[in-house]
């Protein structure tokens, strides 16, 4: 039936896509349009109902390829929406440990000796970490836009997958780089205060939330053909 | 009009559709193809990801609305993408007249 060729023509483009919920709908309700309007145009030029239709999804084009681009569009976006989260989150996550940690146990008590030199080099590291990840993110995301039309969409949410996934593995990298010298030097620390674990637990949970962006932004990037 | 000639070209095409006015997305198919006499053949389904694409870079912004009950995404220039426009139409016209001195020279050098 002529109705249907709309219908499976969106319902297969849908199943071929993945990004943001709203954007593969927004995607889709302009898709359904634009071949509702199309069909309109062929039917005032005296075709029948079926046939509008079947003409309008043709000069749509093949669905592989529509989805295709269509995907690279999405996976761009996912990547943009992501690389924002970092941009913000990273750096008010860190902040709001350092204060957690100010007002629940104040400054940080010296050890009984002074911890060796590649110790204090890992914590600064680790204090850096997260502001050089959001700084990453900030710049992609600025590149991203100047290169928005010089570069193949495919490519650049490729890209913004792969910075994605630096900066959370930045982050990921200090966060065990400091439990684990932490435990070497003095591991009585690391169960120091119960707030303070708790707010490491928080701080993890973030950590894995936004590693798991990351990855799907890569999913969404690769499965372009 | 070959589709690979015009992918190019396609973002420069819906810049100038969009140039002083504001249009839905099967409103620009339509008037690409009346403006070229129906000669610009392209899958319709590639102008959206270009128009996203030009809303990525700033170039045009797009809003939602109903209009006859149907929800429409509609899209107009920005300032820059007005900027951008102006350049595409300076690129094309020293990309013409190059080409157009070579191309278009009816074989001079056969007859000399």
């Amino acid at each position: 039936m002529g109705t249907d060729v709309i219908d499976r023509y969106v319902t297969d483009l849908g199943a071929r896509l993945q990004g943001s919920k709203k954007q593969v709908r927004d995607l889709l309700t302009e898709t359904r349009d634009s071949l509702e309007d199309a069909t309109e145009a062929h039917l005032h030029r005296g075709l029948s109902e079926d046939e509008a239709r079947r003409r309008a999804v043709e000069e749509f084009g093949p669905v592989r390829e529509i989805a295709n681009e269509y995907q690279a569009e999405l996976a761009v976006a996912y990547g943009t929406r992501t690389l924002i989260w970092l941009a913000i989150v990273l750096p008010l996550m860190h902040m709001a440990w350092e204060y957690g940690r100010m007002l629940l146990i104040g400054p940080w008590q010296d050890f009984g000796a002074m911890p060796p030199s590649w110790y204090l080099f890992i914590a600064k590291a680790n204090d850096l970490a997260s502001g050089v990840a959001s700084g990453i993110a900030l710049v992609a995301l600025v590149l991203g836009r100047i290169l928005a039309r010089k570069y193949d969409t495919k490519l650049l949410a490729k890209l913004a997958a792969s910075v994605a996934i630096l900066a959370v593995g930045v982050v990921l990298l200090g966060n065990v780089a400091i439990i684990a010298a932490t435990a070497h030097v003095d591991v009585s620390r690391l169960m120091q205060s119960l707030p303070m674990t708790i707010a490491s637990l928080i701080t993890w949970t973030v950590i894995i939330r936004l590693g798991l962006l990351a990855r799907r932004c890569l999913s969404c990037a690769t499965i372009v053909a | 009009m070959k589709p690979d000639a015009l992918r190019g070209h396609l973002d420069a095409l819906l810049l100038a559709t969009l140039d002083g006015r504001q249009l839905h997305g099967y409103a620009i198919i339509e008037a690409l193809q009346q403006v070229s006499g129906g000669a610009l053949d392209l899958p319709t389904g590639t102008v959206y990801p270009a128009l996203r694409r030009l809303e990525r870079a700033g170039h045009v912004i797009s809003d939602w609305s109903t209009v006859g009950g149907r929800k429409r995404r509609t899209y107009r220039l920005t300032q820059a993408g007005q900027k951008a426009l102006h350049a595409e139409r300076s690129a094309w016209r020293e990309f013409t007249t190059v080409i157009d001195g070579v191309l278009g020279g009816g074989g001079k050098w056969a007859q000399t």
